[in-house]
Order: C-alpha cells, then sequence, then structure tokens
C-alpha cells in the first residue's frame, strides 16, 4: 500500500519539477545576440548561411534563429585584421547559390580571383540567403553590418520588391521582435498585424514552446560536425528541371496589368532604408542577371518571373530612383547568355557566375580605389 | 518503432498490466499482443501481405506448438480456448474490411474474408493434424519444421530470393511484376520469431521443453514488447514470470517507467542525433580526412549501441509494466578489456542462442571427433560460428566479412590470452599495472569492434576497404 | 557431499584450463561470467563431467545463468547422479 502512494508521489513531483523547469526557461535571456556554436572553434564556420530542405544528405538545414545562423558562418570567426578589405555580399538564392558548391558562388569566384588593392586583401563574404523579399535581405543585412564590412554588394532583382513578398518568407514571419525593431527604427510602413508575421505567445517561450528552435540549434551544430568532415553543404542532383523558357500569353505580375507598376506597392522603402542603415560604409545596388528566354511567347515574357512590360519598367524606374538618390546602382540584368541559368530565372551556372564576378570584380576595386 | 507507437504502447501495457494481475492474464496479453503485432506490421507495396504475413507469425507459431508440444499438452481444454481465441481475433481484424475503420488496426485495408478464411483453414487442418499424433512428434518431423523455419529466413535475408519472393507474389496476386524489389517484403519480427520456435524445436529434439500451453507458448513467441526488437528469451524463463507474479504492480510501473524513459532518451536523443553524424554508405565517399572519418566511425559505433539498446530498454520497460521481466540483451559492451567479454555483454541473448543451438553441438562434434587440433578446431568454430551471427543480420557478403572479422578476432584473443596466461601466472603485477593493461585492453577491443562496424554498414566490401584506408591515411 | 565433487572440478580447471596447478579455486568464484572460462574450455569442463560423474550437461546449459560457480556446477551434477 504504501508503495502505491509512492508511485503517485513520485509521478507528481516529476510533473511539478517539469513545470518549474519549463517555465523557469521563459527568464533565460535568448536575445543576447549571440549564440555558442561549435562553428568557428571546433571546426570552420560555413561559407554561406546555413539553409536546406533534405538535411540529411545536405548536412543542412533551415532554421529561423539568425543569431545561431550568423554564429554558424566564417565571416564571424576572425576579427578583421588590417590588411583585410572586407566585401559582404547579401541578396536571394542567387547569391547564396543554389547547385553551386561554396568555391563556385560569386563570392567564392570574387575569392579565387585573389583580387587586392593597396596592400590589403579583399576577402569577400556570402551572406545570401534563398527567399525573395528585400524585408529578409534587410535583416541580414543590419546584422551583417557588425562584422565591420568595407563595402556590402546587395544583389536585388524586382521579384523582391512587391509589397505581397516582404513578410510571407519563413525567415521574416518567424523573428517578428527583429522586424519591429527595424520597422520603427527605419519608418519601412510595414503591416505588422499581418497574418504572416507569427506572434510569439508566453507558451512559446517556454521550453516546450521553444523545443522546436532547441532542436534547430542541436542540429545545426551536429550539421556542423558533417560540413566540417565532408565540406558538403547542399544537395547536388544529378538532374534538375531547367528554367522554363516557353510561357504562356501571360501579362500579370503579381495580379498587375499592364501598362504600369504601382510605384506604392513596391518596397523601394527598403532600399532606402539599408543605405541608412550601413551609413558611411559604401553600399552598391546591383540588379542581378535574369534569364532572358528565347522560347514560346518570349516576345511577351523575359522568364517565369517577368513579363516584359513589367521587367522593362521597373529597371527604368530603378535607375531613375538612383540617380535621384545618388544611389550606386548598377544594373547587370543581360550580362549572362540564356545558357548559363540552372533551374530557375536567376540561378546561374558556376561559368555564369563567372561572368558576373568578373564585372563584379572590377566595379569592386573602382569603389576600393576610390 | 516511433516514438509515437512507443507512447501507445505504454499507454495500453500500463492498464492492461493491471488488469492482467487480477483476471484472464494469459488470455488477455495474447489477444492484446496479436492485436499490436497486426498494427505494428509496416504497410507494404504487395498487396494484401502486410495482414498475411502477421497471420503467418502467428499460424507458423500454433504449427510449431502443435509438433513441439507432448501429448498431453496438446489436449488440455486451455490450449483449445486459446485457439479459438486466436482464430476470433485474426477473424475479428479481417472483417474491419467490411465495417467502417479498415487501416486503424491494420496497415491496409485487410484482404476478403474468404482469403483470411482459406489461410486460416490451413492452419487449423495443420495443427488439427499434428495434434492428433498419438505421441510426441518424430524427430524427422521436428527437424522438417526446422528445415522450414531455416528456409524462410534465408529467403527474407537473401536480397536475390526475396526479389523472387516479391515477384512471385505480385504474379499470384496481380500485380506488376517488373516493379518487385528485394526490399518489398519487410515481416515484422520474423527474425526473432523464428529463432524463438527453432530454440523450442531443439530443445523439443533433446528433451528439455519443459510443457507449455498454447496460449503462453504463443505470448512467448509473440509477446508485443520484444516481438519486433527482442531480446529472444527462452521460453521456460518467459512463463516462469507469466505464470508467477514477483513483484507489486507499482514497483512494476516504477522499474519499468524508469527503463522507458532511459530507453526512450538512449534511441530519441542519443542514438538519433549519432545518427546524423555516424557512417553510412553515402558520408564514407565524401570524409575528406583520416580525423574525419574516425569521427564518422565513433559515431556509428555509438549510434548503433545507444539505439539497439535504447530500443531493447524499452521492450523491457513496456514488458515490466506487464510483470514480465526480460533478459539484458547488453551489460556495457564498450567497457569490455576483450572481444570475448565483449560479445559476452553485446545482444547477448542473440550469442547465447547462438551458443546454445550451434557453436557448443558444433564444438562437442569437434571435440569427440579429434580430427582437428586444438588451434585449427577454435579458429574454425570461431570463424564458422560469426559468420552465421552475420548472416543473421543478411545474407550479404558485407556481413559475412563483419563476422569474419570478430572471428579473426576473437580467434587471436583466445590465443593471445591462452599464451599469456601460462606466461604471466607467476608474474605478481601492481594494481595500477593491472589497471593500465584493462585501459589498453578496453581501448583495443573498442576500436577493433569499431573498425568492425565498417564491414557491418558499408553494404560493398570494396568500399569498405577503401574506408578503412582512408582512416589509416592511405586514400 | 558436494565437497568430493567440487574438488577434483577444482583441481581441473585450474590445471587444464588454466594451466595454473597450483592455483585454489574457491567454491563461490565466478567462473563464466568473469571470463576465467571461455566458451571452449566450458566444453572441456562439459566433457570432463560426463567422463568424471557419467553427467550429462546439455548444450543449452553452457552458461552462466545454469552454473557460474563451482558451487552451482556440483550442486547440479548431484541432482542427477
Amino acid at each position: 500500500m504504501s508503495q502505491k502512494i509512492n508511485l503517485w508521489r513520485l509521478l507528481l513531483k516529476t510533473f511539478i519539477l517539469f513545470a518549474i523547469f519549463n517555465f523557469a526557461f521563459t527568464l533565460l535571456p535568448f536575445d543576447s545576440g549571440s549564440s555558442i556554436s561549435i562553428y568557428n572553434n571546433l571546426i570552420f564556420g560555413r561559407e554561406r548561411l546555413p539553409f536546406g530542405e533534405s538535411p540529411t544528405q545536405s548536412y543542412n538545414l533551415s532554421l529561423f534563429d539568425l543569431d545561431a545562423m550568423f554564429a554558424s558562418h566564417i565571416v564571424t570567426d576572425t576579427p578583421k585584421s588590417e590588411n583585410e578589405y572586407r566585401v559582404i555580399v547579401i541578396g536571394d538564392s542567387s547569391v547564396w547559390g543554389t547547385l553551386l558548391r561554396p568555391e563556385e558562388t560569386l563570392s567564392g569566384q570574387l575569392n579565387r580571383l585573389n583580387l587586392s588593392v593597396r596592400d590589403k586583401k579583399i576577402s569577400v563574404y556570402n551572406l545570401g540567403y534563398p527567399t525573395i523579399s528585400l524585408t529578409k535581405d534587410l535583416l541580414v543585412l543590419e546584422k551583417a553590418m557588425q562584422y565591420e564590412p568595407d563595402l556590402l554588394i546587395w544583389m536585388l532583382t524586382l521579384e523582391s520588391f512587391p509589397a505581397d513578398k516582404q513578410l510571407t518568407t519563413p525567415l521574416v514571419a518567424h523573428n517578428i521582435e527583429r522586424v519591429q525593431k527595424l520597422d520603427t527604427a527605419y519608418d519601412l510602413h510595414l503591416d505588422l498585424n499581418s497574418d504572416a508575421l507569427l506572434q510569439p505567445s508566453f507558451w512559446d517561450t517556454t521550453l516546450i514552446g521553444r523545443r522546436r528552435s532547441l532542436a534547430d540549434w542541436a542540429r545545426l551544430q551536429l550539421y556542423g560536425v558533417m560540413w566540417g568532415i565532408t565540406g558538403v553543404d547542399q544537395l547536388y542532383p544529378e538532374n534538375y528541371e531547367s528554367a522554363k523558357t516557353d510561357f504562356e500569353k501571360d501579362e500579370l505580375f503579381h495580379g498587375w496589368s499592364p501598362p504600369e507598376l504601382f510605384l506604392d506597392q513596391l518596397a523601394f522603402d527598403m532600399v532606402k532604408a539599408g543605405f541608412r542603415i550601413t551609413g558611411e560604409v559604401p553600399l552598391i545596388l546591383v540588379n542581378e542577371p535574369i534569364l532572358i528566354s528565347d522560347g514560346k511567347n518570349s516576345d511577351i515574357r523575359y522568364n517565369y518571373f517577368y513579363p516584359r512590360w513589367a521587367y522593362d519598367q521597373y529597371r527604368s524606374i530603378f535607375s531613375e530612383m538612383s540617380l535621384e538618390n545618388d544611389w550606386a546602382y548598377h544594373d547587370y540584368w543581360d550580362i549572362v547568355p540564356a545558357g548559363e541559368f540552372t533551374n530557375s530565372a536567376i540561378h546561374l551556372s558556376s561559368a555564369g557566375e563567372a561572368i558576373l564576378a568578373k564585372a563584379i570584380s572590377e566595379m569592386i576595386l573602382i569603389e576600393a580605389t576610390r | 518503432m516511433t516514438i509515437t507507437q512507443i507512447a501507445i504502447l505504454a499507454f495500453v501495457a500500463i492498464p492492461l498490466g493491471w488488469l492482467t494481475r487480477k483476471w484472464q492474464r494469459v488470455n488477455l496479453l495474447l489477444i492484446i499482443s496479436i492485436l499490436i503485432i497486426f498494427w505494428l506490421q509496416p504497410a507494404l507495396p504487395l498487396r494484401y501481405l502486410d495482414f498475411f504475413l502477421p497471420t503467418l507469425s502467428i499460424g507458423l507459431t500454433v504449427l510449431t506448438w502443435a509438433l513441439t508440444a507432448s501429448p498431453e499438452v496438446r489436449h488440455q481444454k486451455e490450449s483449445k480456448t486459446s485457439a479459438v481465441i486466436t482464430l476470433c481475433v485474426i477473424f475479428f481484424l479481417a472483417t474491419t474490411r467490411y465495417l467502417n475503420f479498415d487501416n486503424f488496426l491494420t496497415p491496409t485495408r485487410p484482404p476478403p474474408i474468404g482469403q483470411v478464411l482459406f489461410l486460416l483453414a490451413i492452419f487449423v487442418v495443420g495443427t488439427f493434424l499434428l495434434a492428433r499424433q498419438k505421441s510426441s512428434s518424430s524427430n524427422t518431423l521436428l527437424w522438417a519444421g526446422f528445415t522450414v523455419l531455416v528456409i524462410l529466413f534465408i529467403i527474407l535475408k537473401t536480397p536475390a530470393l526475396a526479389l523472387i519472393a516479391s515477384r512471385g507474389w505480385r504474379l499470384f496476386i496481380g500485380q506488376n511484376a517488373s516493379l518487385a524489389s528485394s526490399s518489398d517484403i519487410y515481416w515484422l519480427g520474423y527474425s526473432y520469431l523464428a529463432f524463438r520456435l527453432i530454440h523450442t524445436i531443439r530443445d523439443r529434439q533433446s528433451g528439455r521443453l519443459p510443457d507449455v500451453a498454447l496460449g503462453e507458448y504463443l505470448t512467448y513467441v509473440i509477446f508485443f514488447p520484444s516481438f519486433s526488437v527482442g531480446p529472444i528469451d527462452r521460453v521456460e524463463r518467459f512463463i516462469k514470470g507469466l505464470r508467477q507474479l514477483e513483484s507489486a504492480y507499482s514497483d512494476d510501473i516504477l522499474v519499468g517507467g524508469q527503463r522507458l524513459v532511459v530507453g526512450l532518451f538512449k534511441k530519441f536523443v542519443i542514438a538519433d542525433s549519432l545518427a546524423m553524424i555516424a557512417l553510412n554508405p553515402l558520408s564514407a565517399t565524401q570524409a575528406q580526412s583520416p580525423l574525419g572519418a574516425w569521427v564518422l566511425l565513433y559515431a556509428y559505433a555509438f549510434q548503433i549501441f545507444f539505439d539497439f539498446s535504447g530500443y531493447t530498454d524499452i521492450a523491457i520497460g513496456l514488458a515490466q509494466f506487464l510483470g514480465i521481466s526480460l533478459p539484458e540483451n547488453f551489460k556495457q559492451p564498450y567497457r569490455k578489456s576483450n572481444l570475448t567479454l565483449f560479445w559476452n555483454s553485446w545482444h547477448i541473448t542473440l550469442t547465447q542462442w547462438f551458443r546454445a543451438y550451434f557453436f557448443n553441438p558444433f564444438v562437442r562434434a569437434l571435440r569427440k571427433s579429434r580430427k582437428l587440433s586444438a588451434g585449427m578446431m577454435i579458429l574454425v568454430s570461431q570463424l564458422v560460428t560469426m559468420s552465421l551471427i552475420g548472416l543473421w543480420h543478411g545474407v550479404m557478403w558485407s556481413f559475412v566479412l563483419w563476422g569474419l572479422w570478430h572471428g579473426i578476432g576473437l580467434f587471436v584473443q583466445n590465443r593471445w590470452s591462452g599464451w599469456a596466461k601460462t606466461r604471466l601466472a607467476g608474474a605478481s603485477l601492481s594494481t595500477r599495472t593491472r589497471r593500465i593493461l584493462s585501459l589498453l585492453g578496453i581501448a583495443l577491443t573498442f576500436n577493433y569492434v569499431a573498425l568492425g562496424w565498417v564491414w557491418f554498414v558499408l553494404p560493398n566490401p570494396s568500399q569498405g576497404w577503401q574506408f578503412i584506408l582512408l582512416l589509416f591515411g592511405g586514400a | 557431499m558436494t565437497t568430493e565433487i567440487i574438488k577434483p572440478l577444482s583441481t581441473f580447471i585450474a590445471a587444464e584450463i588454466l594451466r595454473q596447478p597450483s592455483r585454489e579455486i574457491a567454491a563461490d568464484e565466478k567462473l563464466i561470467s568473469s571470463g576465467l572460462i571461455d566458451s571452449f574450455s566450458l566444453m572441456d569442463l562439459a566433457l570432463f563431467v560426463e567422463d568424471t560423474f557419467g553427467v550429462q550437461i546439455d548444450d543449452t546449459e553452457l552458461n552462466a545463468d545454469t552454473f557460474d560457480t563451482l558451487n552451482a556446477l556440483a550442486e547440479l551434477i548431484q541432482a542427477r547422479l
């Protein structure tokens, strides 16, 4: 009989202890801006931010904790030395390098050119992150400023401008606090009550509520071991579907029909905010190369993303705005031939990246010698 | 088993443990075990087979019982009751095809009732014929049963034969035979089931099998906590716990609960984390340096241990809820100072099975024939036994190599310790020296075992060799 | 009674298995689980028991669960004499 009581007591005690432990978790400071990491300690940091949809094969995963993500990146490794000219590139998956090995990406190829200026070695860091949204780029840009860049290059494309693209990307949706701060600091006029943004409840700050992000952190560390052992951070399929070059007679762009883009629906505010974030540090905007198709209805559309009218208009708006605001802006939209695109209208092959890297290296040298 | 399945099993086992203490212990355990082995069987691409395989598991068990039981036991009333219960449960499962909850207790929709009844009728007739014998089954008949079980085992574990079997079933049931694959037939629990059945057949032959009623026998073989992951208990040990409760219910819940929690932690936290960095056929080709290769290998060595021993803890914990103590399968194997001690503490119930039913008879025969020198006899029996243990995991060269690796290791260690025994017998070693020697032994044994896993985990021996070269900086 | 059984067993183990004729083996010393007697020597021991006492020890009984000490082995033999 007494043993029965012991059993129930034990269960009760376990439950109470767990509850205390669970709620004590809410008191722990998680937003200290840094994250414990085996990267850059036991193993080399990653050459690009963690992202991956098939973790077991790519030894990489997508998570939402920006601090943990940066802590795994090689850029956080060493403080900048005297003779380093540090360039950070941000942007979407074309910068991150879908289907490309780290050394084949834009940043990888720029580093392989061994550029230097006035005895300073130019080192280029890849802080691109897949998914297309200027708000996401801003989150990365703001964080990147901690790492003392001498120059920032922001690769952009029209698809990242529409207002409806801003908050839905997971990295933004799961980082409401950071987005709020950015919005207040730089007057972004974001719809912070949007359903796209996930509002954390008190429950989400407990151990149980945080289990997903804790598990993500742990997996990031473990896959780091695999990254260290194999140098693999992406799945490279032998076959993939090439970017579409034949299209329906469709002129719509994000629901807008010709002739005019709605300027107020394009997030140029974000670009302005980017310049305010970088302040004294030079920031160069680059309109990234797109696939110019030569297939069915390519007189109407350039590619899967863009009807010609919309894209042409975007280019002229962008160059006008740049003149008006005195932005450093380069338009490389057509420098890569159609054959050098891979599985999307913005993803380049290694040779395509080489063409782009050459153009950008000249741009960097001019900026760095200024 | 997934964590959800284990949680459900625990929720079933806790009240069941209480209920079976009061009422109908054997029959309740039997009914629940039958339901659960159908439920645990994964869905298969071969139509209806995921219903027929658990049915076969039960049918083979009943036939083996009728084959091995003594004439007096065969006609006990309680065995007849158990037979009727078993038939009713399977019949009920088959009828879910026509009720509105198919796919709930069975992995897919059960076959048409006629087919199920036909198969059951075969088993009933077979059992009836065996049970009708006036005396115990003849040795020939027992060997025939043994052979059937072994042949089934070989078919399932040999990829080429499994492919033929899959093709055959597809043709039989009217599916596209060109889609057949060697991994089509996943017969949950057969490896363990067959070894439990063979154990009773061999014990009947040596006259050591205790009298066991059908319900007890079936519960022993398909007991749900250990059905798919072992351990392989011995029937006389199992029925002791079945017939007589040894501890209070609350004690069982406490002890079993602790064991379950430890097992869950080992399997789902440690092993599943290690799995992310453990050696596998893909990562073996990707590792860029010897250091990295060793990390992969050690991670695998610990992953397989925590995975398997975690599952064993879960099985032991669940069984304890039901008042049954299953035998231990692991006793800190990586902390043993030589390979013999390692094999005394790794997958213990399997090695004991092989020792009792293969190694000992084999060595006894060799000893009596006196044809081989002592050294040769040890070499041959170690190599053959360990190869067979390798083949138990699958009929593939990689498993044979793994077995041979351990066979050679055991032989060398046996010779070495024989040599050392005579040399070091007089020497008085200080405790400190002994301690150091023991630590060296542990390190050597662990690394030997870890290197052995290379053959185990990489299905292609030449890939295994490449990886060994990489480990030692030669690739 | 059991001491009469233990004596020849312990002499056999010390001389033939351990090769240390002067070694004393305690009646409660663990033989199998400690690794003192390996699986080959265990068979030698079984054959010795058969020859000496005319008692059969089955292949399935050669394990630490059935007997791990001289005491336990002697009891097993005693029961079958």
